[in-house]
């Protein structure tokens, strides 16, 4: 059971990644030991003009040095904000929130399927997965994107030995194209099948994923995004319609949902 | 010696005057895990509704100049479920609790306040007679003064233990609602809901919410939320709890300077979810600081010109 806290925490590396990316490392976490992929810390902006906490995926931690980074595009006037910040600059943490990831078994082929802002949560999954001893060759890493700019710290993720497919639309890196008509083509060929999906990025990426799993009876989880006033469950602001009826908290009941649970 | 926090009204003592406001803290089960609901003088659920409510569709929330907008609608569990699932949580809890109630029509406000009746955990009703957020019943009851009246008598009639009518800033004068609702026996007041507002998006021209329009809450929204207070103390001789845009000790002060003997805490649960902690240490401080030793020498001192 996580249970989360307000903390300050100090900026201590910032680094440009390139294409309006950056990454963010905080220091010190006392929840470092909490945080599981696909959960989320809520950042406060520190800034007058911005008003709500801004929902960033945990991209990875370091228990030893209890650290904490976050990976963000920006955006926005709160996005903007953050890319703005110092190290040593002091930013209020609230975290760790959401339902993470679940683990794949030992016998099944980890299918990642990332995209844009999407990349930083699924690059945690994978690195926890290799460190708790999963095969990183049953670890399928798809990467898609516009260009090769949009692949950030691709690096980090052959590191980790895993396979890796980079795919853009415009082939300037790794396959041509969509990435979910490669991980549909590898998904129709995988010889036993025991396949796990796990999906984050763009609304569209997120709907062939959905669909692709429903379609092929592929387990997963997918991880959405909305905007999220209070991230704690209370406010009810960041609803998704459910195939069953109703509607589901992404900061609660999420981020991370079943494939075929939501409404997309 | 350390200073008293306590206050108590309608005859319930309150181990502090700070509350988390209704629609701010669910029905209590998440706030819990961030910090021992003991801590707050109060809890005041989600608007319950005879059935359940879904509320209306995504965006039902936008960030503002100071704060925010919502349309979320009254979604809830309904009072069934509520009852079933929730109140055993509740029970649990070493707060009190105020069950915030809303309706589309005066039968329904007064069947859910009569299921609620014989639940002792249930400390007092408050009446929300000020959502503005649906198409019928809420606001328009707030709105009307023999409407308010007439719903808090009939709500008297079925709850045995106190209400508090929580009223609506959307009215040419609140202080006449309030009267009314002091007539109908409303044994004391929450002051306020939420301001009418809206936000578009310019590149869509959209609305930002799918409602149309929303409640304006937050900080933006505290000058407006202090003067009514201030209106409603110089005409009712009920207890009042002030609410609108608090988020630390000096806000809940100058709430209790304009006539409030408790408040509530909404949005800013929302930035800081234990926000209510953190005001808790800085009302005793000043307390010491100024010398007093209750929060009642502070309701209604202010020292107008
Ligand atoms: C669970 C979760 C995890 C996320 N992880 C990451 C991440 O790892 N890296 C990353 O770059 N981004 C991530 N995002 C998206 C990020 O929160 C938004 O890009 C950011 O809030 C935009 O803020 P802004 O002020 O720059 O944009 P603006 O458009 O100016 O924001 C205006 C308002 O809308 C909200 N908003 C707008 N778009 C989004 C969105 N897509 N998601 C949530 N709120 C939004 C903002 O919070 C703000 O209240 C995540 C979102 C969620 C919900
Ligand atoms: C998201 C949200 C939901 C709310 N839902 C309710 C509700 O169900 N019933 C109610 O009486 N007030 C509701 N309110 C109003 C608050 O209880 C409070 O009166 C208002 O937000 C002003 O206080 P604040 O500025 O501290 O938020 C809601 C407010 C917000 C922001
Ligand atoms: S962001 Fe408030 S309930 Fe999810």
């Amino acid at each position: 059971m996580t249970r989360p806290s307000c903390q300050d925490t100090l900026l201590i590396k910032k680094r440009d990644l390139k294409n309006n990316y950056f990454s963010a490392t905080f220091r010190t976490y006392s929840r470092v030991d909490q945080c599981r992929p696909g959960q989320f810390v809520h950042i406060q902006i520190p800034s007058a003009e911005i008003y709500f906490r801004r929902a960033m995926s945990i991209a990875g931690v370091s228990s030893r040095r209890r650290e904490i980074e976050v990976i963000f595009k920006v955006v926005g006037r709160g996005t903007r904000q953050l890319g703005n910040l110092h190290e040593k600059d002091r930013v209020n943490l609230l975290g760790p929130l959401g339902v993470p990831f679940r683990w794949p078994r030992k016998s099944e082929t980890a299918v990642i399927v990332a995209g844009g802002v999407g990349f930083p949560p699924l690059l945690y999954l994978a690195s926890e997965m290799v460190k708790r001893g999963h095969d990183p060759r049953r670890i399928e890493f798809f990467y898609g994107g516009r260009s090769s700019a949009d692949l950030i710290e691709r690096s980090r993720i052959r590191k980790l030995g895993v396979r890796f497919h980079p795919v853009t639309e415009d082939g300037s890196v790794g396959e041509k194209g969509l990435v979910t008509g490669p991980v549909e083509e590898f998904v129709r060929r995988a010889p036993n099948r025991h396949l796990r999906l796990y999906g984050c990025g763009p609304e569209g990426m997120l709907k062939a994923t959905n669909e692709l799993g429903v379609r092929l009876k592929v387990p997963g989880q997918i991880s959405l995004e909305a905007p999220m006033p209070c991230g704690i469950g209370i406010c009810l602001g960041c609803v998704v319609p459910l195939v069953g009826g109703g509607h589901a908290r992404v900061c609660w009941d999420g981020p991370v949902f079943e494939i075929g649970e939501v409404a997309l | 010696m350390s200073p008293d926090l306590r206050v108590s009204f309608a005859g319930v003592e309150f181990a502090n005057p700070i509350m988390t406001a209704s629609g701010c803290c669910g029905y209590g089960e998440e706030l819990a895990k961030v910090y021992p609901l003991s801590k707050l003088g109060a809890l005041v659920t989600k608007s319950v509704t005879l059935k359940p409510r879904l509320g209306h569709p995504p965006p039902r929330t936008a960030e503002t100049a100071s704060g925010m907008l919502n349309a979320i609608g009254l979604a809830n569990v309904g009072i069934d479920c509520f009852i079933t699932d929730k109140i055993p949580f509740l029970e649990k809890q070493k707060t009190r609790v105020i069950v915030n109630v809303a309706g589309s029509s005066l039968n329904e406000y007064v069947e859910v306040c009569g299921r609620l009746s014989d639940i002792a955990r249930v400390d007092m009703i408050e009446l929300n007679i000020s959502c503005p957020n649906v198409d019928e019943g809420g606001m328009e009851f707030g709105a009307d003064p023999v409407m308010t009246e007439k719903l808090v008598a009939a709500v008297k009639k079925v709850f045995p233990r106190p209400v508090i009518a929580k009223l609506s800033p959307n009215v040419t004068s609140i202080a006449t609602i309030a009267a009314a609702a002091e007539q109908g026996g409303a044994d004391a007041l929450a002051v306020i809901n939420s301001l009418v507002g809206t936000a578009i998006d310019v590149e869509t021209w959209r609305p930002r919410l799918t409602y149309n329009k929303g409640g304006l809450t937050g900080a933006a929204i505290k000058p407006v939320a202090l003067a009514m207070v201030n209106a409603v103390h110089e005409k009712c001789r009920l207890p009042i709890i002030g609410i609108g845009g608090i988020s630390n000790g000096s806000d809940a002060v100058e709430f209790f300077l304009c006539g409030a003997t408790a408040v509530q805490v909404g949005t800013a649960l929302f930035i800081e979810p234990d926000v209510p902690v953190r005001m808790l240490g800085e009302l005793k401080a000043y307390l010491k600081r100024k010398k007093l030793s209750s929060i009642g020498e502070l309701t209604g001192k202010v020292r107008k010109y």
